[in-house]
């Protein structure tokens, strides 16, 4: 190995493991019940964000003067069963994809982590937050540096855990635990397309590495090595997946639903990071895409119908987050419109500065108020109403519709519920109700002792809304 | 405005409006927030006594009247509520009821005060099987039982046993039942401990004690049976149907009109408008939901169809509540009960429709007339198909007017919140600290049991935390009229020895005065000021300074009020570029303007399709600021102030002087005419006792407060200018009385205001603690040297002042200096992330009306409003006391009694933590993504407030006040209400009389100590919590007395 090699593995485990040992500490001090002061927490967040920036910058300037593209840190085969061609390794890999996205995590992370330093200051949650913002720290850091498909689902997961925790982070309101419980199931349609395409891909190729499965050229250039029916099949269980996490039609109602947080978290989350993971898998396995074109074209419209109906909701929110989230969607529309048109280059910018902006946006969204008295100020008036031109075009019915439109927004969540959730809980409705009438029918009385005990055994106090 | 118990029929339109006004008034009446003015939030119950609205509100509400019994026992603990609190506090309440004899059990008093110091355990009765299996609790006493008590029961049992049970013969027991459970007890414990009854040790006696008292007390306690509990009383069917299904039709109903009313009242934030809001709130609901090709839940199956028919003809929403009202099968006499409630099921967003409709004329999108009606109308249209479907889905029905009846078959009881258990071990506690013994008990019969159970019963945990909560008052109150007795009877006595001395000299004149407003965040910089610079002299005014205006700055887009929200302004100033800069002022406006629709561009383009890629492409920019902004907010904050700079207007002037006969927001028509300012200045001046004696320079300090990130901004500016910076008050007025036509004028009025007086007009910011000046130019060189050393005697002051607010800041060091102290309240007015900028007024508890000499060197923790008033200038009448107290009586009031519920329910009262805010409809705050509209506090701003009432101390005679009162309905409210405390002084003997149920009592003082210090800095620093008061042993002060020409102290 020469000594740019043992630099790079050196480096590159530091970045992985930073983040990964901040997440032990944390819930290893919880586990043992240490209850660590604010300070400490601030410390050990701080310190973990700086010894994983510093390498990141470091290997890229190490690649650059090198010249490689393309640097992979193994971290041990795990499971290897050679009859079947099947293994399982952790593998992490630097290329210009991946270098660029998990700098932008770290900036953001540790400048949200400043933010939040200050901002739950004396809050009772402070831990739990640190703790689950870890989680999230963490899950970021893996899935952007993932070079297998089960590393990936590995960092996405735990995104998506963290994720529904802090929307329910003021656990005592009914609403932040039903929206995230709501986030959650998403998520777990998310989760399980991603899965069933990570066992497809394996039973495909024999194992679960972005390399073989796209050609060992570096990103951008892999080739696929799969048939485009393989690839059309594979590519739409990962387009569901992204549509989940990403908040894509039709999955987009959760989004202003996940303004429940304190507002770090909903800036990190849905401002940022977390809303464009689905974009980044998609730029991960773009060579996937390359290899079929109905594949593309499926990730064109939805990229179109989500930026189109996400501006149009956008336009109809009265309050700052919602309007903001929507304003976040259309964006990541339109960058995935960009990656099913090939332009990834244009798409990672585009993430890399939307995701500034959006965070720096939802950061601020309290001073909405002095600001727009700023602005009046400044202007000496009040405020033009911005009117799309193009809507003014549409006849006086249609437009009223697409307010509508906006501002059921979307009728998505209507709709999933009408048509999936209600016919889904009816069917284990009824199977319960065979099942009641069944066991009654054989023990010839009521067989159920939970039907007997009251409702509200005791009131814990008063229902928070 | 009747209490609202009383039940108005509402059979007609016209009694059924009646009763929608009638319940409207519960509504919370704070308007949109940008103009955030503090007031009592149980405002529509003021006319209730206090300690009864409270009650109302938690009834109506659901609100806490009081802090919780563990917060008071917590205070109890570590010595803020004293046990001779207590004890007066009881006593006073009980009165004659006091010395009740509760059968054996001692008196009524004995029995509650035993209760309010011991805690007996709240144990839900699930958890005390636990309890008793688990715990200690039979084994050994309660930590708190003293060990007298202790020794004596158990000697006693010990004695009884040994004496009476163990030798009495078979036949003898058997007809005493109790004693037979004594028996089995004993044997119980003979099994454990071994027969040999001489050779138990001691904890087996106890356990035997203990076993054997619980037993008794639960004979006891199940002989008495339950006190009668009270009925829960549910109003609306979505009551009932959630008491009985679990199902919450308001969940689905809210979500609809949460996201209707926030779109409905926008003011400018969404980019279109909701179609036909012009036609009111109605129409436009309506429109939109019977739009077709629209799916609607379940729920608003039919909704669609109603709505058209309701569309094809015209609206009248009392019909339309009528017919819900008879579809729901709500009686006329119970119409207002249910018409209340189901306003207050969303009372954030209704209250806010209410004021938009009502209160705001000013606003960019006011609400229609009729929007509130039409807003039950449709509310109640709603509940019909969402209680509709809950009801077929478990009733199997749809018909509403039987759902309440239907669920009331199926209704299963609440337990009660007491239960025979519960009881059973609070007798079981008290026994042990009042030291019953068991001997004692169990010969009671039953009715001296019900007896015993029903005062323990009677003594509710609401009645406890009343007295609890008294006392931590009276702590506190008399507390603060002792060292106010204490400090002015040590001055009193200082003046008269610095007279003797000194009666040759004549009167000394002070170098200069500072007016600020009676802000309690004032306080230290007053006291600082004075330390600093002994020989100032300062005063406190409400800080509009009497100048009620409609203003607007040289960069403002709009007039705002510049007063108290009690008064309507009439006039209207503009600050103007001076003559000579009009050029630059117009170029700068340029530019100002460009800036501004650039800004306003992406902001609302980075929200767009095409606007917001381009913004996201080139987004990364962004970082620079963001990383700048939250890593080092006060450079930034430079930064940004200095690029400010170059647009920001170039010297200005007000414009302030009328020519028009009639006030008017233009041209000619701006400002005041001569005769008007001289009234204004006239009416300062002698409500702040300055008509004498003036120095060379008076110094007036409007204030407020600049802070980022924090919707609630203009609840930390002036109360005293409807939540505005009352900077231009002090300019205006000083520019005012500086004017040689407008003393001219004065000294007709008998104030003569030498020449060489100048006043300047200046602008204090509590939140960074930044000082600036008004029209420096022209002072006249004179009064220079005498600026400068004012400006270093400030500049000292606000470091200082900041080091003395940082100490309630925990994350600024105790150990810190003042410049750094400076540097780190800087530091929070720019920080982006800062949730608490300044503490506004929490703390605040007190207010002194009188004349500075009396509190000046009193550490008052900047907890006082501090109202300068000299009764030496007053009529007869009082007239002059008579107005200051009219506005600063309902004014201060308003923010403690704002602060108090915000504190003790900041859920119910308080809008809750400030984390996750979402500003709404640029008119409220709600949490998260989706809630009712949140009025009053936040909890990061009331977390070190201590809920009191707020005491007034007034330098004047008792029949003086008991006059003000009578005459003026809105004081004797509050007075006589109990809503504030009041007090008055007579500073030549330092003599209080508290006002007490109507009417002046002599105060009885407790102590005749006060602490001394030698500077604020030492009595406060290394000290996070609240103080006491102290004396802070400043040099003498300056001699009262009339002044004769002096020359300008140089």
């Amino acid at each position: 190995m020469s000594v740019a090699e043992i630099l790079f593995q050196v480096l590159g485990v530091t970045v992985v493991a930073s983040p990964v040992v901040l997440l032990a500490s944390l819930g290893a001090a919880s586990l043992l019940g240490c209850r660590l002061s604010e300070a400490v927490i601030v410390r050990l967040t701080q310190a973990s964000v700086v010894c994983g920036l510093l390498p990141a910058v470091a290997i890229l300037v190490l690649m650059l003067v090198v010249g490689t593209r393309h640097v992979t840190v193994e971290l041990g085969h795990w499971m290897e069963i050679p009859q079947e061609e099947f293994h399982f390794r952790l593998e992490f890999v630097f290329d210009r994809l991946s270098i660029p996205f998990v700098m932008l995590s770290y900036l953001l992370c540790g400048v949200v982590a400043a933010f939040t330093r200050r901002y739950l200051h004396r809050e009772e949650g402070f831990r739990r937050f640190f703790l689950l913002y870890a989680i999230f720290f963490a899950g970021m850091v893996l899935s952007s540096l993932a070079g297998t498909i089960e590393t990936l689902f590995l960092g996405w997961e735990l995104v998506g855990l963290s994720s529904a925790l802090l929307i329910a982070y003021f656990h005592e309101y009914q609403n932040p635990v039903r929206n995230g419980q709501r986030v959650w199931s998403v998520y777990r349609i998310a989760d399980a397309a991603f899965l069933v395409a990570a066992l497809t891909m394996h039973h495909l190729t024999g194992e679960g590495d972005f390399s073989v499965l796209m050609g060992a050229g570096p990103w951008p250039e892999g080739q696929a090595a799969i048939s485009p029916q393989h690839a059309l099949l594979v590519g739409s269980l990962l387009l569901v997946a992204a549509a989940g996490k990403s908040a894509l039609v039709p999955f987009s109602g959760w989004l202003p639903r996940a303004m429940e947080g304190p507002t770090p978290s909903s800036a990190v989350f849905y401002g940022s990071l977390s809303v464009h993971l689905g974009a980044y898998l998609l730029l991960r396995v773009s060579p996937i895409l390359d290899a079929s074109l109905p594949l593309r074209a499926a990730v064109v419209v939805v990229g179109l119908v989500t930026a189109i109906s996400a501006t149009s909701m956008a336009r109809v929110q009265s309050d700052v987050k919602g309007s903001l989230a929507y304003a976040s969607l259309t964006q990541v529309g339109i960058i995935i419109v960009e990656i099913g048109l090939g332009l990834r280059y244009l798409a990672l910018v585009h993430i890399i500065g939307h995701a500034s902006l959006r965070t720096l946006q939802l950061l601020r969204a309290p001073s909405l108020l002095r600001d727009y008295h700023a602005m009046e100020n400044a202007i000496g008036s009040r405020l033009p109403r911005r009117s799309s031109g193009w809507s003014r075009m549409l006849p006086e019915s249609v437009r009223r519709w697409g307010f509508c439109f906006g501002y059921e927004r979307g009728f998505m969540d209507l709709m999933l519920d009408n048509w999936i959730v209600v016919p889904f809980l009816q069917l284990f409705r009824g199977a319960d109700r065979l099942e009641r009438r069944w066991t009654d029918w054989l023990s010839r009385e009521p067989s159920r002792e939970s039907d007997r005990i009251p409702l509200h055994p005791e009131s814990p106090g008063r229902n928070l809304v | 405005m009747s209490a609202p118990t009383t039940a108005v029929a509402c059979d007609s339109p016209a009694g059924l409006r009646h009763a929608i006004e009638h319940a409207a008034e519960y509504l919370p009446t704070q308007g949109p927030i940008t103009v955030f003015v503090h007031h009592n939030t149980l405002h529509a119950l003021e006319d209730l006594p206090f300690e009864q609205a409270i009650l109302e509100g938690y009834a109506m509400f659901g609100c806490e009247p009081y802090l919780s019994e563990p917060r008071y026992r917590e205070e109890f603990k570590r010595g803020r509520i004293r046990a001779e609190d207590l004890r007066e506090v009881l006593m006073a309440d009980l009165g004659d009821e006091a010395d009740r004899l509760i059968g054996s059990f001692g008196t009524r008093y004995g029995l509650r005060l035993c209760m309010l110091q011991y805690p007996l355990p709240a144990v839900p009765e699930a958890e005390l099987p636990w309890v008793m299996a688990q715990t200690h609790a039979l084994e050994q006493f309660r930590d708190d039982v003293e060990p007298a008590v202790r020794e004596q029961m158990l000697g006693a049992t010990r004695h009884w046993v040994m004496r009476d049970l163990q030798t009495r013969g078979q036949e003898e027991r058997s007809g005493a039942s109790a004693e037979s459970t004594a028996q089995a007890v004993l044997a119980e414990l003979i099994r454990e401990s071994g027969s040999d009854l001489e050779a138990w040790k001691e904890n087996a006696w106890r356990s035997f004690l203990l076993r054997f008292l619980w037993t008794v007390c639960r004979r006891g306690v199940y002989a008495a049976g339950l006190p009668k509990a009270e009925q829960r009383s549910l109003v609306r069917h979505r009551d009932w149907l959630l008491e009985v299904t679990g199902e919450d039709s308001d969940r689905w109903v809210n979500e609809v009109l949460i996201r209707f009313s926030a779109s409905f009242l926008d003011q400018g934030f969404a980019a279109s408008t909701i179609p036909n809001r012009e036609q009111g709130f109605f129409r436009s609901f309506a429109d939109l939901y019977s739009r077709p090709f629209a799916p609607r839940p379940r729920w608003m199956g039919g909704l669609r169809e109603n709505l058209r028919a309701l569309l094809s003809r015209p609206f009248d929403p009392l019909v339309s509540i009528e017919q819900s009202l008879d579809a729901f099968g709500v009686e006329p006499q119970e119409r207002e009960a249910y018409l209340t409630q189901s306003l207050l099921a969303l009372r954030g967003w209704a209250g806010m429709l209410r004021q938009m409709e009502r209160h705001t004329p000013w606003a960019p999108q006011p609400a229609p007339e009729g929007t509130l009606l039409e807003y039950l109308a449709v509310r109640l249209i709603l509940e019909r198909y969402a209680v509709g479907e809950i009801s077929r889905k478990h009733f199997g029905i749809s018909e509403l007017a039987r759902v309440r009846e239907l669920a009331a078959e199926r209704i299963h009881p609440r337990p009660s919140r007491l239960s025979l258990e519960g009881l059973t071990l609070s007798v079981f506690h008290l026994a042990q600290v009042r030291g019953w013994s068991p001997e004692q008990l169990v010969h009671l019969s039953d009715r001296q049991w019900q007896q015993l159970v029903r005062e323990i019963a009677d003594f509710t945990e609401l009645e406890r935390r009343r007295i609890l909560h008294f006392a931590y008052e009276r702590q506190y109150h008399h507390a603060a009229l002792d060292a106010v007795a204490i400090h002015c009877g040590t001055i009193r006595e200082s003046q008269q020895a610095h007279q003797r001395q000194e009666n040759s000299e004549g009167f000394a004149r002070s170098a200069f005065q500072v007016v600020c407003c009676i802000d309690d965040r004032e306080e230290s910089f007053r006291r600082h000021l004075e330390e600093v610079d002994p020989k100032c002299e300062t005063f406190g005014a409400a800080g509009f300074y009497a100048v009620a205006m409609y203003y607007q700055g040289a960069a403002d887009a709009h007039f705002r009020p510049l007063c108290p929200n009690i008064i309507t302004p009439r006039h209207y100033v503009r600050e103007e570029p001076i003559f000579s800069a009009i050029g630059a002022s117009a170029r700068r406006s340029r530019r100002r303007r460009l800036l501004g629709y650039l800004t306003h561009h992406i902001h609302s383009e980075s929200r767009t399709l095409i606007g917001g890629s381009i913004t996201g492409v080139l987004g990364s920019l962004a970082t620079f600021p963001m990383v700048a902004r939250i890593l080092a907010p006060r450079w930034a904050g430079r930064l940004r102030s200095s690029v400010g700079e170059l647009v920001s207007p170039p010297l200005s002037e007000l414009h302030l002087e009328r020519n028009d006969q009639e006030p008017g927001p233009s041209g000619d028509a701006l400002g005041y005419r001569v005769d008007e300012m001289a009234g204004i200045v006239v009416r300062v001046l002698q409500d702040i006792g300055l008509t004498q004696r003036l120095s060379p320079l008076v110094l007036f300090l409007g204030h407020g407060s600049s802070s980022m990130n924090n919707p609630h901004e203009s609840a930390y500016c002036c109360g005293a200018c409807s939540g505005g910076r009352g900077g231009p008050n002090a300019r205006a007025f000083a520019q005012m009385a500086n004017d040689p036509r407008v003393r001219a004028v004065v000294a007709e009025g008998g104030i003569s205001i030498p020449p060489e007086v100048r006043f300047l007009g200046g602008y204090h910011d509590t939140c960074n603690d930044q000082v600036e000046y008004y029209d420096l130019d022209r002072l006249p060189r004179t009064h220079r040297a005498l600026f400068r050393r004012i400006e270093a005697s400030i500049n000292e002051t606000r470091a200082r002042n900041a080091h003395e607010r940082a100490r309630r800041f925990e994350s600024v060091p105790l150990q810190s200096t003042p410049l750094e102290a400076l540097r780190r309240v800087e530091e929070r007015a720019e920080d982006l992330s800062e949730a608490r900028p300044e503490y506004n007024h929490a703390t605040n508890a007190l207010c002194f009306v009188g004349r500075r000499e009396w509190s000046r060197g009193l550490y008052l923790d900047r907890r006082c409003f501090l109202t300068s008033y000299d009764p030496s200038l007053d009529d007869a009448d009082s007239s002059i006391l008579t107005r200051i107290l009219q506005a600063a009586i309902p004014v201060c009031a308003g923010i403690s009694l704002e602060y108090y519920f915000s504190t003790v329910d900041n859920e119910g009262y308080g809008c809750g933590s400030k984390l996750p805010h979402n500003i709404a409809a640029l008119a409220g705050v709600m949490t998260g993504a989706a809630s009712d509209l949140r009025p009053g506090l936040s909890a990061q701003m009331v977390e070190i407030h201590e809920p009191l009432r707020i005491l007034f101390v007034v330098e004047t005679t008792p029949e003086a006040m008991q006059r003000i009162i009578e005459e003026n309905s809105g004081i004797a409210r509050l007075v006589r209400g109990g809503w504030v405390r009041l007090a008055v002084l007579n500073p030549e003997n330092s003599e209080l009389h508290l006002f007490h149920r109507g009417r002046f009592e002599p105060y009885q003082r407790e102590s005749y100590q006060l602490p001394k210090a030698r500077s604020s800095l030492e009595w406060y620093r290394g000290w996070r919590e609240h103080l006491d008061f102290a004396s802070i042993d400043t040099p003498p002060v300056v001699h009262r007395g009339a002044a004769t020409g002096a020359g300008v102290v140089s």
